[in-house]
């Protein structure tokens, strides 16, 4: 079983039911479905963002580029006026988004700790200016997408991207193959080394093991995940633009996925519908949201010690 | 480039250099000795800016409103400490992250719920207010110099309470050794209190010596602390000496890549750092 707590099962378990039926009562409101869509995008994010950070040990403030980079690929790299093959083009896209990682990680990882933190900061800054000052990729406006790609497998297509609830599922298959790529990464051999290196990294360096490649293919995997949430999203509205990659959006993620539980995973969707929802709720409420949504993070923190994760299983665990 | 044009930008650049190097120092000076990253550190610039604005609005004198600006603010760095920073000494990085983080949209909301969202500007007080002639046809704004030497004026302060009072050396001690200090019978809470307030104040204070110079907008904070961000890197973390290099480095080179390639000048500071961190990945001033 690879969803080893009681908490994580019941949590999961209650997610997917009801995300499955959430359509079925919103369909006819395309606005909602569109929102809770938003909202599963995001998780994939956050969830990989969780992955590296409270798994692998890897705080990056820079998750974000890869974010945007998905999007912005994707753009780039298919023809304008024709309707691409989705499967194809997110494969494509989520290579060319690895190997960026790739390099971005062989420059990152040489340091660690705090100038970690900075230097992802600094690199996805540098990328963000070089889209926003760039006439070629639309500047601060962006680039926009004029035709969905189809989806279709084999000829078969069950999902058509114009319609929000199909669209809706898509972004759900998504945060399933996510949770699941994690968690049969971390359950894996090269997961409990990643583990172990984070908990000792002069042990396992003893045992023989090169942290350096592994913590490297580790933030290659968390920045793919990352750029297919980019993807998706820049699909959804039908625009990519610098706002995507900006260290607010990184920030964003960090604190949904410290809200949730760090490295817990199936935390980070709850903190990512958690945040999201009180955004949603006090923005109706006042003009002055903002106020709220701070208090109730620093409310939050001061609160719950191992976010709201560790507050469920304090609840549910015997 | 002409040479007077040259010397021109090498003053403004050492100018913003200095506005950055007192803002860095109250960043670098919080995390070198209480290790907290505090993110809010931008949004106290902008509380300086905004409550010089306020006051000198209401005393009609700048150099009133910068002293009571420059009280409140230390005043709120104790608060804060001691409600909030104080109860997570013994948490993670990522919780102290998370903290100020949710303080930076709590700020963001009072300034504009009590200021609202439209741009302000700060007159130059009328001493101060003239320029001083370089050649026939340039002349440099007395404010500007000013400026600068306040900031000089308060880096050699900030220089002599470090490495010449009791205050300094208990900072160098806690930097190095948290436990010994306490086990020295030195009251760590307090000094940390001090420090943060310390901190705070010195943030605050560059915004009121910015606020004649910058217009005081919302959102000036964030885009001031990223910056100070890549200040502290390039000379490492917890270095005042560190951030003094930084920042004029980060000033000089900013203010010539906007003049010599404007297409490349938002990311050339952020290139800088990188080619630093692969050089010395700790920074400039390790320790």
């Amino acid at each position: 079983m690879i969803f080893e707590k009681r908490t994580e099962r019941i949590f999961l378990a209650t997610f997917f039911i009801i995300a499955l039926c959430i359509p079925l009562f919103l369909e006819s409101n395309s606005f909602f479905v569109g929102k809770a869509t938003t909202i599963l995008i995001l998780a994939i994010f956050v969830m990989s963002l969780d992955f590296l950070v409270g798994r692998v040990g890897l705080v990056t403030l820079g998750h974000a580029l890869f974010y945007g980079l998905g999007g912005y690929l994707f753009v780039i790299l298919t023809p304008e006026y024709e309707a691409v093959n989705f499967w194809i083009y997110a494969i494509y896209v989520m290579c060319v988004s690895a190997f960026v990682a790739l390099v971005v990680g062989v420059v990152v990882l040489r340091t660690s700790g705090i100038y970690f933190i900075m230097i992802t900061l600094a690199i996805s800054q540098m990328v963000y200016y070089f889209f926003f000052d760039s006439l070629h990729f639309g500047g601060g406006d962006g680039l926009f997408i004029f035709i969905k790609p189809d989806t279709s497998i084999f000829g078969l297509s069950f999902l058509n991207l114009d319609n929000p609830t199909h669209f809706y599922y898509l972004a759900l298959l998504g945060v399933l193959i996510t949770l699941l790529t994690i968690k049969i990464v971390l359950r894996s051999r090269f997961g409990r080394i990643v583990e172990a290196s984070r908990l000792n990294p002069a042990r396992t360096e003893a045992l023989g093991y090169n942290i350096f490649s592994f913590k490297l293919i580790s933030y290659v995997i968390g920045s793919t995940l990352a750029a297919y949430a980019g993807l998706l999203f820049a699909l959804q509205y039908g625009y990519v633009n610098p706002q995507f990659m900006t260290w607010e959006m990184s920030g964003t993620a960090l604190v949904m996925s410290i809200l949730g539980g760090m490295g817990t995973i199936y935390g980070a969707i709850l903190g990512t519908i958690t945040y999201e929802g009180l955004q949603y709720f006090f923005e109706h409420m006042s003009k002055d949201w903002m106020l709220f949504m701070g208090g109730s993070i620093i409310l939050m923190v001061l609160l719950l010690r191992k976010g709201l994760a560790g507050y469920l299983e304090k609840l549910l665990e015997k | 480039m002409s040479a007077e044009l040259f010397f021109v930008q090498l003053v403004n650049g050492i100018q913003y250099g200095l506005l950055l190097f007192l803002i860095a120092s109250g960043l670098t000076l919080i995390f070198g000795v209480m290790g907290i990253l505090n993110l809010a550190h931008g949004s106290m610039y902008m509380v300086g800016a905004y409550l010089v604005w306020y006051f000198a609005a209401v005393t009609g004198s700048f150099t009133a409103a910068a002293a009571l600006s420059a009280v409140i603010a230390l005043g709120l760095g104790i608060l804060i400490e001691r409600l909030l920073i104080q109860r997570l000494y013994n948490r993670n990085h990522l919780d102290q992250v998370l903290l100020t983080i949710g303080m930076i949209f709590v700020f963001n909301a009072l300034q504009s719920i009590l200021w609202g969202n439209d741009p302000h500007g700060v007159s130059v007080p009328d001493a101060l207010s003239g320029s001083i002639p370089f050649t026939d046809n340039s002349s440099y704004p007395i404010y500007r110099i000013f400026a600068a030497l306040v900031c000089i004026g308060i880096a050699a302060a900030l220089y002599f309470v470090v490495s010449k009072t009791r205050l300094g050396m208990l900072i160098r001690a806690g930097e190095s050794n948290r436990e010994m200090v306490e086990a020295l019978g030195v009251n760590i809470k307090n000094l940390y209190t001090i420090v943060f307030a310390i901190g705070v104040m010195l943030a605050a204070i560059s915004g009121i010596i910015a606020a004649p110079i910058r217009s005081i907008v919302p959102g000036m904070g964030e885009s001031v602390l990223i910056t100070c961000f890549v200040v502290v890197v390039i000379g490492g973390m917890g270095s005042i000496k560190g951030a003094f290099v930084g920042a004029l480095l980060v000033g000089v080179i900013s203010t010539f890549a906007a003049v010599l390639i404007p297409s490349m000048s938002n990311m050339i500071i952020y290139i800088f750092m990188i080619l630093v961190l692969l050089v010395k990945p700790q920074g400039l001033f390790s320790k």
